[in-house]
């Protein structure tokens, strides 16, 4: 597209130490049933371009949704305007930005139906049919179901002579039956987050089977016990509900601009400090988390960030040990890195791209163990599926966290189903209790669609996974 | 953008029984800047083009940001031909029609006529002062103007316009951290070197931290800190829920089940705050109460669910808290001992039904014993029913505007439920 050169030239003739394009076209589908009323069956699409420009130890980002050689230019020098603005401010501390070299590059998410060319028709009917197989049980008074298509289309060029054309489409299916008794009201949701896949994949989840399944346990849950008196407990958590304790305690913390403090005001700072890279023990031994943005169906696999950077794949955690970081082009310098991990990513065109959690994931264990077994292994502890309430200070040390469906284990068997469970935590303590996790045929991703960061606030897209995790003396109990 | 274009395309082109169109266009300059430096700094107008379609009760919706021929024309193209493939909704209800507005004021001269250099030089001078205390500051500096305009089939046409300036601070002395936050529409009332003195005050405060395990004990919530707990409990009011049996409110309209000295409001008569003069729904903003002296008097309701069962449809569009006249040196003398609560952090619900919430301190609590405040504390969990906590108000302070969209007074709450403690 002729407006890439057109930016890239006039950044550089005023001036720009480095600067790039990123034109992208975002399209939207969600369709959303409440029983059987589609409440949304809403298609949007986000067409613009953001330029960013470095210049004297700053930043200016400036869009656009005008496309013409006006508006282009005139964007770029707004962009360079503001850019000197701060870098007024940055006299005494200049942003620099690690070394990277230039790519031609296309990148397609792999995909064998493109979920956009399905007809509507057809998305409709199956949620209508996994509604109707929900409000066929007696006690169900909420039937929802949704499903989210996403595609972005981006053009990036820079000053490196970097030319990237990315296309990265996403699907994330959710299913949740609400059921009501004795003056009690529970919900359990079907939800594996979201995978950079084509429709193929809605096809083989066959979700109007999940929805007699997940109609079923809620009104199992709604019934159920509950668990009395915090104390501490073993748990057992399963690969769709670690995904977002991890993404909480683990993920956010290595974002290195939370380390430096750029996000003091807001989405807070981390624990994980550089002076504890290499020697500060966050897990125990088999504790090994590794970000990767090269994962196959992985949310943050889109071949190369919005700095231009490749993905890559690196240890964050290695034998419980604080690795190393997810780092952007302006936050590795900031630690005398001179490579970026490849995370700074923008939600829309409107976006400045900001460091963001990579997929990240918990290896298996190198030894065989099924679900089953670890479970045989546990004399009391409770087992939890799914996600629930989460919350996580703002220095990412003390949490607490629920879950979507517990059951009680005593001498190795899952006695009894629970609601209303919570457990406390903290890092390192959480992750250094970590005793078992079970090996390579058990582990799950699980697709993070809506990691909420930033000001102005922006959401991203990750994959965490792991096999089933046994953890040790953690505090469990009812709420309150 | 030319809207009148927009419209009148849209008019002549849509083919369908119903439609309801909403163009936003905005402005911002925003300034981020962290630990004395400035990390981000963008700027630019954004568009969005929403329409609605129904013909009988099959209806379609679609959004773009693109304003020409052409893009307009795929809009309705792919709207209609959704609506056409859409099942019957049994929840349709038409586009709403004629509505009187209120007349406000959402706009600010002194706001739209801010200068990025302006901007600019509130950041750096926000961390001279922050330097001249050797300490760092993070925040962010925003200005956004924005115009909604919405018409419908029905004969529904109304336009909102709105400035709001922000300017956000958190300092970092030593261990001490500690938040300011200015929020309005109106950028002529910003004092930096009063929003700083107070930013430098609370610092100054926190610096004696002590140990504090966590209790049932008394607290005074300062207003941004309810603010974010009531929009939070806002959330599970809505009607059809209620009605559904999902939240702790199934049952109780016109019941007392918030405290007596608690009532809650949205309001078109203050004019601090904002007002949007209509929602997205095309629902005119006027004078609600929600909670009268304890009683819940209204839940929020769409207008599908207020027709079934007969109630006004309506959904807060900001809050007011009437307070009282209790100062914070008061209220600390009414109980023996509490805490000072500047701010919440990650609110979450845990038991929708209960209406209990789950959530951490945030940039500083302060611990006061005999009337007196002896020292600061780490920061602290709570697991709360707030609608149960308001039943437990011993005292209100004077209601001040806490964000652009909110006015509420600082209370003391007696037994606030703190569950865990963190190292900081």
């Amino acid at each position: 597209m002729k407006y890439l050169d057109l930016a890239m030239n006039a950044a550089n003739s005023l001036g720009a130490e480095y600067a790039d394009i990123r034109i992208q076209r975002t399209t939207d589908q969600r369709i959303l049933m409440r029983n059987l009323s589609l409440k949304s069956a809403d298609t949007q699409v986000v067409d613009g371009y953001g330029i960013r420009i470095f210049k004297d130890g700053a930043w200016g980002f400036a869009h656009n949704n005008v496309y013409s050689d006006e508006a282009v230019l005139a964007t770029v020098k707004r962009a360079f305007d503001i850019a000197i603005l701060s870098a007024k401010v940055n006299k005494d501390k200049k942003l620099c930005l690690a070394p990277e070299r230039s790519y031609i590059a296309t990148y397609r998410t792999p995909v064998k139906i493109d979920p956009f060319e399905v007809p509507l028709s057809e998305k409709v009917d199956l949620l209508m049919e996994v509604n109707r197989n929900m409000l066929a049980f007696d006690g169900i008074r909420q039937a929802m179901s949704y499903i989210i298509m996403h595609k972005d289309e981006k053009l990036f060029a820079s000053t490196l002579g970097t030319r990237l054309d990315i296309t990265y489409i996403y699907i994330d299916p959710i299913i949740t039956a609400t059921a009501v008794a004795d003056g009690d009201s529970q919900s359990r949701t079907f939800d594996e987050g979201g995978r950079t896949v084509g429709w193929e994949w809605i096809q083989e989840l066959n979700l109007a089977d999940k929805a007699k399944q997940v109609a079923q346990e809620s009104l199992i849950k709604v019934k159920a016990d509950t668990l009395g008196a915090e104390q501490r407990r073993t748990l057992i958590l399963d690969p769709n509900h670690l995904g977002l304790t991890m993404h909480e305690s683990v993920g956010h913390p290595t974002e290195l601009d939370r380390v430096l403090g750029w996000e003091a005001d807001f989405a807070g700072v981390s624990f994980a400090t550089p002076e504890k890279l290499k020697n500060f023990r966050y897990g125990s031994e088999i504790v090994n988390f590794v970000g990767d943005n090269t994962l196959s169906e992985g949310m943050a696999t889109m071949g190369f960030d919005d700095d231009g950077v490749p993905g890559q794949k690196w240890y964050i955690i290695k034998d419980g040990i604080l690795n190393e970081y997810g780092t952007t082009r302006d936050t590795a310098m900031e630690i005398g890195l001179n490579y970026s991990r490849g995370c700074n990513r923008a939600t829309y065109y409107f976006d400045q791209p900001i460091n963001r959690i990579p997929n990240l994931y918990l290896l298996p264990g190198t030894k065989p163990l099924s679900p089953a077994e670890l479970i045989a292994d546990t004399d009391e502890g409770v087992y939890i599926q799914g996600r629930g309430s989460f919350s996580i200070d703002q220095h990412r040390v003390n949490f607490q966290f629920g879950g979507d469906f517990f059951w009680e284990i005593k001498n190795g068997k899952l006695v009894r189903p629970l609601k209303k469970i919570l457990y406390k935590s903290c890092n390192p303590e959480f992750w250094n209790s970590c005793d078992a996790i079970c090996d390579e045929r058990f582990w799950r991703p699980f697709g993070v669609v809506n990691c909420g960061k930033g000001q102005p606030s922006q959401t991203a897209r990750m994959t965490h996974g792991s096999a089933p995790a046994r953890f040790r003396n953690i505090r469990v109990g009812g709420s309150q | 953008m030319n809207r009148e274009f927009i419209e009148q395309y849209i008019r002549q082109h849509c083919s369908a029984d119903d439609y309801t169109c909403t163009i936003d266009e905005s402005d911002s300059h925003e300034t981020r800047f962290a630990q004395n430096g400035i990390t981000q700094h963008l700027a630019g107008p954004k568009v969005r083009i929403e329409l609605s379609v129904s013909f009988g009760a099959k209806r379609g919706k679609s959004l773009i940001n693109q304003d020409d021929e052409e893009s307009l024309a795929k809009l309705i193209k792919a709207v209609e031909e959704n609506a056409h493939l859409a099942p019957e909704d049994p929840e349709h209800v038409p586009s709403v029609g004629p509505a009187e507005l209120p007349e406000v004021q959402n706009c600010s001269d002194a706001t739209q006529a801010l200068t990025p250099e302006q901007m600019v030089n509130i950041v750096q001078k926000s961390i001279d002062k922050a330097k001249a205390m050797d300490a760092t500051v993070s925040g962010m500096c925003e200005k956004h103007y924005s115009t909604n305009y919405m018409f419908t089939k029905n004969g529904f046409t109304a336009v909102d316009n709105r400035t709001t300036f922000g300017h956000s601070m958190t300092l970092k002395k030593g261990e001490v951290e500690t938040k300011v936050s200015y929020e309005a529409k109106d950028f002529a009332a910003f004092n930096l070197d009063d929003e700083f003195a107070r930013l430098a005050s609370q610092a100054e405060a926190l610096a004696h931290q002590k140990p504090f395990d966590a209790q049932k004990i008394a607290v005074i919530l300062r207003p941004p800190a309810l603010n974010e707990l009531m929009w939070y409990m806002n959330w599970m009011m809505n009607r059809r829920q209620s009605d559904e049996g999902l939240t702790p409110f199934t049952g109780m309209l016109d019941k007392k089940c918030f405290g007596e000295n608690f009532s809650l409001y949205s309001t078109i008569m203050n004019p601090e705050i904002l007002i949007p003069r209509f929602n997205m729904l095309g629902l005119p903003s006027k004078e609600t109460s929600w909670v009268e002296r304890g009683v819940l008097k209204n839940m929020p309701a769409d207008r599908y669910w207020a027709q079934k069962v007969g109630c006004e449809a309506q959904f807060p569009f900001n809050m007011y808290i009437p307070g009282e006249d209790s100062s914070e040196e008061q209220m600390m003398k009414m109980v023996p001992r509490g805490l000072i609560i500047n701010r919440f952090w990650y609110i979450r619900p845990v038991d929708m039904k209960r209406g209990e919430l789950t959530g951490m301190t945030r940039d500083g609590v302060l611990f006061f014993e005999n009337g007196i405040v002896k020292h600061a504390v780490n920061n602290l969990r709570f697991n709360e029913i707030p609608h149960e906590m308001t039943q437990r108000i011993l005292a209100l302070g004077t209601s001040q505007l806490s964000s652009a969209y909110a006015v509420v007074p600082p209370i003391l709450v007696q037994d606030f439920n703190f569950v865990d403690k963190t190292s900081f």
